[in-house]
C-alpha cells in the first residue's frame, strides 16, 4: 500500500514537472491562444443564426429545442478548450524527424510524458481560452453555462480529456508505419471531429450511422461530455442517465488506454530513427 | 506579363514535381483538403434531411452558395493563398531574406513559392459541386452567366485580399498559423443565405468585409434571388483588395529577419 502511494506520488510529481515546463513554454505564445477569443465566439454566433433560422417554424428538432441547441454549441465551444489535444501531431513529428529517439532512452514512457504535456497545455488553455470565452458567453451573450449535474459533468469532461488524448495518441502511433502520414493523420482528424459532434449533434446522422458511432471512441471525447453537461444523453435511439453514460464512457476510456498501449508495442518495434 | 506567366509555369511544375515525390500522401492530402471543405455542405444536408430548412431556401439553393464558395476557394488556395503559409513559415525560419534578394517583385515571388498543389483537391471538389448544383437550377441565361463571371472574379478578389492580410500579419505576429482559423470562422458567414443573419450582420458582410460576395451573391444571381446590397459589396471588394495590398507592403517594412 505504501509502495503504491509512493508510486502515485512520483507519477504526480512527474506530471507536475512536465506540465509546468509545458505551461511555461506555451505561455510564450499567449497571443496565439487569444485567437480563440475571436474564433470560438464567431463560430458560435454563426451557429446561433443558423439554428434560429432552422427553428423559425418548429419547436423541437431531433429532440432539441432552440434553447438547447444554442446551449449545445456554447458548450461545444468551451469544452473543446478543455479536451483539445495535439498528441497525434506531436508524436508524428517526433517520429518523422527522428527526434523520437531521445524519448526511447528516457526512463519514462512517452505516452505518460505526452499526457503530462497535455495537462500543462490545457491548464494554459483553461486560463487563456476557457475562462475568457466562458465570461464572454456570460456577459455578452447572457448564456449561463452551468451543468445540469456538476459532479457528473466534471467526471465526463475529465474522461473526455483522457479519451481525446488516447484517440490522438493512437493516431500519432500510425506514424511508425507511415513514412509521411500527415495526410492520413488529418483525414482521421476530420472524421474524428465530425463524429465527436463538434459540427452538428450526432442525432442528426441517419440511424444506422448513429448505431456505428455509438461503438466508436469519438463520441466519448466530446459528444458525451456535452450531453452530460446539458443533462440528457441520446444516440441511436438509446437514452441514458448521466451515471450510466459516464460509466460507459469510463469503460470506453479503459479500452482505448489498452488499445493505445497495444498499438504502441507494435509500432515502436518499427522505429528506426531514420531522420537522426 | 509573358515572362511572369512563364515563371509561374515553372514554379507550378516545380511544386508539382516536389509534391509528387510522395504521391500517396499528396492524393490523400488533396482528398483531405476536399473532405474538410465538405463538412459544411454535409451539415446542411443533415439539417435538411431531418425535415428542417432555412426559410425560403431549398437545399440545392444553399448547396449552390457553398459550391460557388468552394470553387472560388479552390482557385485561390492552390494558386495564391499559399502566400499565407509560405510567408509565416519563412519569416519564422528566417529564410524570407532569400526572397527579398530575388530580382522580381517580392509579392509575386512570395506567391510563386507558395503554390500549394494539395489544395487542388478543393478545386476539383468545387468544380464537381458547382456542376452538380447548377444542373439542379434553371438556366439563368447568357447575360446572367456573364455577370456571374464578373461576380466570381470579385469573389476571387475577396479571397486574395484575405490571403494578403493574413500573410501580412505574419510579419508582425510571428509564427501564428492560427490566422487560418480566424479566416475559416469569418467565412462561415459566406456559406449560408444572407437572409438568416440579422440586419447588422448583413451590413457587416456586404459593406465592411464583403464576405457575401464570396458565395452568396454569385449564387443568388444564378438562382434569380434578391441581390440587395450587391453594389455596395462590389465597391467594398475593390477597396478591400487595395487595402490588403497596401497593408501587405506596409507590414513588409516590419520584417526584421528575426529567425535567421
Amino acid at each position: 500500500m505504501k509502495n503504491m502511494f509512493q508510486y502515485l506520488l512520483n507519477q504526480f510529481r512527474i506530471i507536475k514537472a512536465v506540465a509546468f515546463v509545458t505551461f511555461k513554454e506555451w505561455a510564450a505564445y499567449r497571443s496565439h491562444m487569444l485567437v480563440s477569443l475571436l474564433v470560438g465566439p464567431v463560430q458560435f454566433v454563426v451557429q446561433v443564426f443558423i439554428w434560429r433560422a432552422v427553428f423559425a417554424h418548429r419547436i423541437v428538432l431531433n429532440g432539441f429545442t432552440l434553447e438547447q441547441m444554442i446551449t449545445y454549441f456554447a458548450v461545444v465551444t468551451v469544452i473543446n478548450y478543455l479536451v483539445m489535444d495535439f498528441a497525434d501531431w506531436n508524436l508524428h513529428m517526433l517520429i518523422h524527424t527522428g527526434r523520437f529517439v531521445t524519448y526511447i532512452v528516457r526512463p519514462l514512457s512517452h505516452r505518460f510524458f505526452a499526457f503530462s504535456q497535455k495537462v500543462g497545455h490545457r491548464a494554459l488553455g483553461f486560463l487563456w481560452e476557457f475562462v475568457p470565452v466562458y465570461c464572454l458567453f456570460f456577459f455578452v451573450f447572457h448564456i449561463t453555462l452551468i451543468p445540469a449535474n456538476v459532479g457528473w459533468a466534471v467526471c465526463s469532461i475529465f474522461l473526455g480529456f483522457l479519451m481525446a488524448f488516447f484517440i490522438n495518441y493512437s493516431i500519432g502511433i500510425l506514424g511508425f508505419w507511415l513514412v509521411r502520414g500527415e495526410g492520413v493523420r488529418r483525414m482521421i482528424q476530420i472524421f474524428s471531429m465530425l463524429f465527436r459532434g463538434v459540427f452538428i449533434p450526432l442525432v442528426f446522422f441517419p440511424l444506422f450511422i448513429q448505431k456505428i458511432l455509438f461503438f466508436l471512441p469519438f463520441q466519448f471525447a466530446t459528444y458525451v461530455p456535452i450531453r452530460v453537461f446539458i443533462g440528457s444523453y441520446e444516440l441511436a435511439g438509446m437514452r441514458f442517465g448521466p451515471a450510466q453514460i459516464v460509466g460507459i464512457q469510463a469503460a470506453a476510456v479503459v479500452i482505448m488506454y489498452i488499445v493505445s498501449g497495444l498499438l504502441w508495442r507494435l509500432g515502436v518495434k518499427r522505429f528506426a530513427g531514420v531522420g537522426v | 506579363m509573358m515572362t511572369q506567366l512563364k515563371i509561374w509555369g515553372i514554379a507550378f511544375k516545380n511544386a508539382l514535381a516536389s509534391r509528387m515525390a510522395y504521391r500517396i500522401d499528396l492524393f490523400i492530402s488533396a482528398f483531405i483538403m476536399l473532405a474538410f471543405e465538405l463538412i459544411i455542405p454535409l451539415v446542411t444536408l443533415l439539417i435538411y434531411s431531418s425535415g428542417a430548412s432555412f426559410p425560403g431556401w431549398k437545399f440545392h439553393e444553399v448547396f449552390l452558395i457553398q459550391a460557388v464558395f468552394l470553387l472560388s476557394k479552390g482557385i485561390t488556395f492552390p494558386f495564391f493563398a499559399g502566400i499565407v503559409w509560405n510567408t509565416i513559415t519563412q519569416i519564422r525560419e528566417g529564410t524570407y531574406d532569400l526572397l527579398l534578394i530575388k530580382p522580381r517583385n517580392i509579392l509575386f515571388m512570395t506567391m510563386l513559392t507558395g503554390i500549394d498543389i494539395e489544395d487542388l483537391g478543393k478545386l476539383l471538389g468545387g468544380i464537381a459541386m458547382f456542376v452538380y448544383a447548377v444542373s439542379l437550377v434553371p438556366d439563368p441565361g447568357a447575360l446572367n452567366w456573364l455577370v456571374f463571371v464578373l461576380l466570381f472574379v470579385c469573389s476571387l478578389m475577396v479571397f486574395a485580399s484575405f490571403a494578403f492580410i493574413m500573410a501580412a500579419s505574419g510579419f508582425k505576429w510571428v509564427g501564428n498559423f492560427r490566422v487560418y482559423e480566424i479566416f475559416e470562422a469569418l467565412t462561415h458567414f459566406s456559406m449560408y443565405p444572407m437572409s438568416i443573419f440579422s440586419k447588422g450582420v448583413q451590413i457587416l458582410i456586404t459593406a465592411c468585409i464583403p464576405l457575401a460576395l464570396m458565395g452568396f451573391f454569385p449564387a443568388s444571381l444564378i438562382l434569380g434571388k434578391s441581390l440587395q446590397g450587391l453594389l455596395v459589396s462590389l465597391i467594398s471588394s475593390g477597396f478591400f483588395l487595395v487595402f490588403s495590398v497596401f497593408f501587405w507592403y506596409r507590414m513588409l517594412k516590419n520584417y526584421t529577419s528575426a529567425g535567421g
